[in-house]
């Protein structure tokens, strides 16, 4: 009897996240290609209502765990409740996003499991020999390996954006199985005093997976606001080239160059900034680079994916209201 | 207090990704570095000793090449050093090296240990959670900050979107976030350098630890190299059309929002 | 005051078998420190560093000289070494106490993606060794043979920086104007590693180097034009010690040379009030004086002043000794001393002859927004302007 691929359905405050709606969306043609059910798990309390979603998304089923200790995310409450339910369920393959919370869950559930586990992948291939294989980025993005496992289950975790989500189908109705479990109290050694949640709070320069940055071009300090602006609506942090922190407009912590941070982040939009071989030292590598740029034979023009030519006190503000759009859709 | 901080030797960040004849990543000629997020743990276990007193031992698993690893760690102040290191676990997965770790490390007391978040070679970010679990220990990931009072370590770790503050009993396992306390990984001086000649460096095979070859969960079956990047393009238009064909672009073609 | 240290002879021992050998032969008289460019600027790395101290730390075995702002902030400049009275090689005795740590694997960390990319790509500047000769493309330069006279050694600044490539592509103009017999062997070329030897990184220097002279040789290659005064540096001092013997010029050398015997001229006016940066590794160290000035008065309208310190008595653009890659804040910058000082001589163009110096100055004038009453140029890029019309 085939157990079907799992989903790890990621909840917070009863709000299922984003990258749950995209591993459902690809698990649905996983487990059609290989003939198996797609199962999504919800841990929780008082979180009933999601199924629906879930269903909606392709689940045929839905195990619904229901605990006080599992309201809130904890290492090991969650650990030790998935670990009872994949026992049971015996799934071929179980998978998270890749978020904090993956990341931390993941590799100690599958220890427990004894199992291996694929983590922070951007790609899932069926292969009739070797069941799943995960593409993984290695080295900072620079190479990827291709990985599977023997053994049941898999255990992948998936990075966010990988996946489209697929049109819901609210029509969809999916078998809902509720499940008991214990926590063990050597799982609960690690006690969640405070959480909070900084929705404003720009990320840290170095590890922030979007960066847009100011140059000589900003002409003042009071003209950071524009970059910040853009900055929010996609949780970028701000940066700056040497010349802006020369001038005085930002502190020297957030000079990106060689002699300042070096950073690699996912997308780096530099406004305003020429390319000097110092500054793209410390940002070169960036899997995406946007820039925004008054003069067309500027050097950054010469590493950018992207590039507008034109004023960016123009530009910015357009593209602020263009995220906006798309971080609302 | 006894610390315990796993360290590995990466590729350095400039190092060029080639393969050799059998398709694999080829170490050859390649500059070989701590890995950067360890220098944070190694940071902050030798000033949990400079604190509490204590020993702090640094583990590596690896190659004869990561000695020069642990070396960089005598010096930083690390206090002895042990790398575990055998041809057997030239393909170990995450579950393998947990394995061997785990025998290691069981035999060193450890009130904590520390290690990286990440390592910036695989990136895969398991080791270290699953050997707390190995170890039966509780464990914090990225850990932005912390203090140890007494038996008590009080923690703040990443979580999507801002923090979570935790409070654990010792012994436990925290994975060290870049900037972990506001602390920059020291320079070791000359001093430290000279004395780290002479400090305690063993090496272990899997038969010291008393473990056999063990069969890894994961098999890689290739690595390739992701597509040359594309010569970028310049979005022609007015501003505003511009802004919204890049915003697009960003979107579908790039995927990145 | 200081805390109490320790006398260590182990550690003096471990410095003096890094290289420093002359270390011992100073007798703290202080006159290194006291003409060090260093006391001309304020700031945290002028109060910290003294090099007649550094030294006195080395020469006793005391802790405290590896410090960062201590141990790296020397320029090597070598202005205290040309007028040291006890013949102190005090750039070696630098470049020895950094290999005390640097050797034993510990870079600062602003300078690890330097090393690594040395290592990984054979240039400073993350660059990819396929893209060495990039700049070349279109320029028709010719490939060094075995009946080449020159090869043309160009720095990896102007291979990889766009604002560099410029001085490369001038200087390529003039030596094809003056018919020079020269070809390049560029993408297969490596850093000539003088910065990183200088850091302290003495393997990775004799990795880098050891692949040029096989290079050179294995090509046949006898005389060397260097475009950068770094580069000359390295061949004619460092690579004879692996038997790398070779006939190095810098480039303004064969070009005053070719003027002289009539075979480059400039016919096209220029007037401009000019005014010479001494680059110190073209001057100071490898006493490189007059071509530079020779050139610039051979064009016709051009106006020379000299700077008030100049020839050996030239100050430093701080770009020397790896501090090409390090932060300084604004205002303790040696390349601001330089911008007001060409801008108090009335000067409208401050020419230099390194790729090194041109980043540094162009930056400081950039800081001190100069740009509109003085422009920053390499030399071989005036040249230029006075070989054509426009
Ligand atoms: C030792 C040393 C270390 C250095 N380290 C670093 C470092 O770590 N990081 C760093 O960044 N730099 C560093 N530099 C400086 C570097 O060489 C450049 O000077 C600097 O990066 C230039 O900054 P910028 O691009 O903001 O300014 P500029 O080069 O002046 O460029 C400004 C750009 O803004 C554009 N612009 C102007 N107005 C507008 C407008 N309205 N709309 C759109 N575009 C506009 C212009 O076209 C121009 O391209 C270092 C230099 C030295 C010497």
């Amino acid at each position: 009897m085939p157990k079907g691929i799992w989903i790890f359905v990621e909840q917070r405050d009863g709000q299922i996240r984003k990258s749950s709606f995209e591993l459902l969306s690809e698990g649905r043609k996983l487990a059609d290609q290989i003939g198996e059910p797609l199962v999504g798990v919800i841990l929780g309390q008082g979180v009933e209502t999601l199924v629906k979603a879930v269903a909606a998304q392709g689940a045929d089923k839905v195990i619904l765990v229901e605990n006080e200790q599992l309201k809130n995310y904890s290492t090991g409450a969650y650990t030790s409740a998935l670990n009872q339910v994949i026992r049971k369920g015996e799934p071929q393959a179980f998978l998270m996003g890749n978020s904090a919370t993956g990341r931390d869950l993941a590799p100690r559930l599958a220890q427990r499991l004894g199992v291996g586990l694929a983590s922070d992948c951007t790609g899932i291939e069926h292969d009739p020999e070797k069941f799943l294989v995960f593409k993984r980025p290695i080295y900072a993005g620079k190479a990827f390996a291709y990985t599977g496992s023997t053994a049941r289950p898999v255990l992948a975790t998936i990075r966010p954006n990988t996946f489209a989500i697929a049109a819901a189908d609210e029509s969809r109705q999916a078998e809902v199985e509720k499940e008991t479990v214990s926590v063990d109290p050597a799982d609960l050694r690690a006690i969640i005093k405070e959480v909070a949640l900084a929705t404003s709070k720009r990320p840290e320069l170095v590890e922030a997976d979007i960066i847009v940055s100011g140059g000589r071009g900003m002409k003042g300090p009071e003209n950071f606001t524009i970059l910040e602006q853009l900055a929010d609506v996609i949780g970028a942090a701000v940066g700056a080239s040497r010349a802006a922190v020369d001038s005085g407009w930002r502190e020297q912590k957030f000079q990106v160059g060689q002699t300042g941070k070096t950073v690699s982040p996912t997308l780096y939009i530099a406004c305003g900034i020429s390319g000097a071989i110092q500054h793209l030292a410390g940002m070169g590598s960036s899997k995406f680079i946007v820039a925004i740029n008054k003069d067309p034979e500027a050097n950054i023009f010469n590493v950018a994916s992207y590039g507008i030519v034109g004023d960016l006190f123009e530009v910015v503000p357009l593209l602020t209201e263009e995220f906006k759009k798309l971080v609302s859709a | 207090m006894n610390i315990v901080v796993c360290v590995k030797q990466t590729f350095d960040t400039e190092a060029k990704i080639v393969f050799d004849s059998q398709g694999r990543i080829d170490p050859n000629g390649v500059n070989l570095i701590v890995n950067p997020y360890d220098e944070f743990a190694l940071e902050e276990g030798i000033r949990l000793k400079e604190k509490f007193g204590g020993t702090v031992t640094a583990v590596s698993m690896g190659g004869a090449r990561a000695q020069e690893a642990l070396r960089t760690a005598l010096a930083m102040g690390a206090d002895k050093a042990l790398l575990v290191s055998d041809p057997a676990l030239n393909d170990a997965d995450e579950w393998v090296s947990t394995q061997a770790l785990a025998q290691a490390i069981s035999k060193i007391p450890h009130d904590i240990i520390l290690a990286g978040r990440v390592a910036i070679d695989d990136g895969s970010s398991q080791v270290c959670v699953r050997l707390a679990e190995e170890l039966h220990l509780p464990s914090v990931s990225t850990v932005l900050k912390f203090s140890v009072e007494g038996n008590k370590v009080t923690a703040v770790r990443e979580i999507d979107g801002g923090t979570e503050t935790l409070e654990v009993e010792l012994p436990v396992v925290l994975t060290a976030q870049k900037g972990i306390n506001g602390n920059e990984p020291r320079y070791p001086s000359v001093a430290g350098i000279m004395k780290a000649k002479k400090k305690e460096l063993k090496t272990m095979t899997l038969a010291d630890l008393g473990l056999s070859a063990l069969e890894p969960k994961m098999k890689i079956s290739k690595y390739d190299l992701p597509a040359p990047r594309q010569a970028g393009k310049k979005i022609p238009g007015e501003p505003a059309a511009a802004a919204q064909e890049l915003v697009r672009l960003l979107h579908e073609e790039a995927k990145v929002l | 005051m200081d805390e109490i240290k320790n006398v260590s002879l182990e550690m003096k021992d471990y410095i003096a078998s890094s290289g420093a050998e002359t270390l011992s032969w100073c007798m703290q008289c202080g006159l290194c420190t006291n003409l060090c460019p260093w006391r001309l600027v304020p700031g945290e790395v002028s109060e910290n560093f003294n090099i007649r101290k550094m030294q006195r730390l080395g020469q006793l075995g005391l802790e405290g000289f590896e410090e960062e702002n201590i141990l790296f902030a020397c320029v090597t400049c070598g202005m205290c070494q040309i007028n040291c009275p006890r013949n102190v090689e005090i750039i070696d005795n630098v470049r020895s106490m950094r290999n005390t740590t640097v050797g034993a694997g510990f870079l600062p960390a602003h300078l690890r993606p330097i090393a690594g990319s040395l290592h990984a790509n054979g240039n400073p500047w993350s660059g990819e060794r396929e893209k060495r000769a990039a700049w070349q493309n279109g320029l028709d330069i010719p490939a060094f043979t075995e009946d080449t006279e020159y090869l043309l050694f160009v720095c990896c600044t102007s291979c990889y920086d766009t604002r560099s490539q410029k001085i490369a592509k001038s200087i390529v103009r003039l030596l094809k104007a003056a018919g020079v017999n020269f070809g390049v062997l560029t993408a297969e070329e490596n850093c000539c590693g003088e910065s990183i030897r200088k850091l302290g990184d003495e393997e990775l220097f004799q990795k880098l180097a050891q692949g040029n002279i096989d290079l050179f040789k294995r090509n046949g290659v006898k005389k060397i034009i260097t475009t950068s005064p770094h580069c000359l540096y390295a061949f004619k001092k460092d690579y004879p010690e692996l038997g790398g013997e070779f006939e190095v010029m810098h480039y303004s050398e064969v070009l005053a040379q070719l003027v002289k015997e009539g075979k480059l001229a400039f016919p096209e006016e220029l007037v401009r009030k000019v005014t010479f940066h001494d680059p110190c590794y073209l001057g100071r160290h490898n006493q490189v004086f007059d071509p530079p000035r020779e050139l610039i008065q051979a064009i016709p309208g051009v106006e020379f002043v000299e700077l008030d310190r100049s020839r050996n008595k030239s100050l430093c653009c701080a770009g020397g000794g790896g501090r090409i890659w390090a932060e300084v804040p604004m205002g303790e910058r040696f390349g601001e001393l330089r911008i007001t000082g060409a801008v108090e001589k009335q000067a409208d163009t401050l020419v230099t002859a390194c790729p090194y110096c041109i980043i540094m100055l162009d930056d400081a004038c950039a800081g001190l927004e100069k740009g509109d009453v003085l422009q920053v140029m390499e030399m071989s890029e005036l040249l230029c302007k006075a070989l054509d019309p426009k």
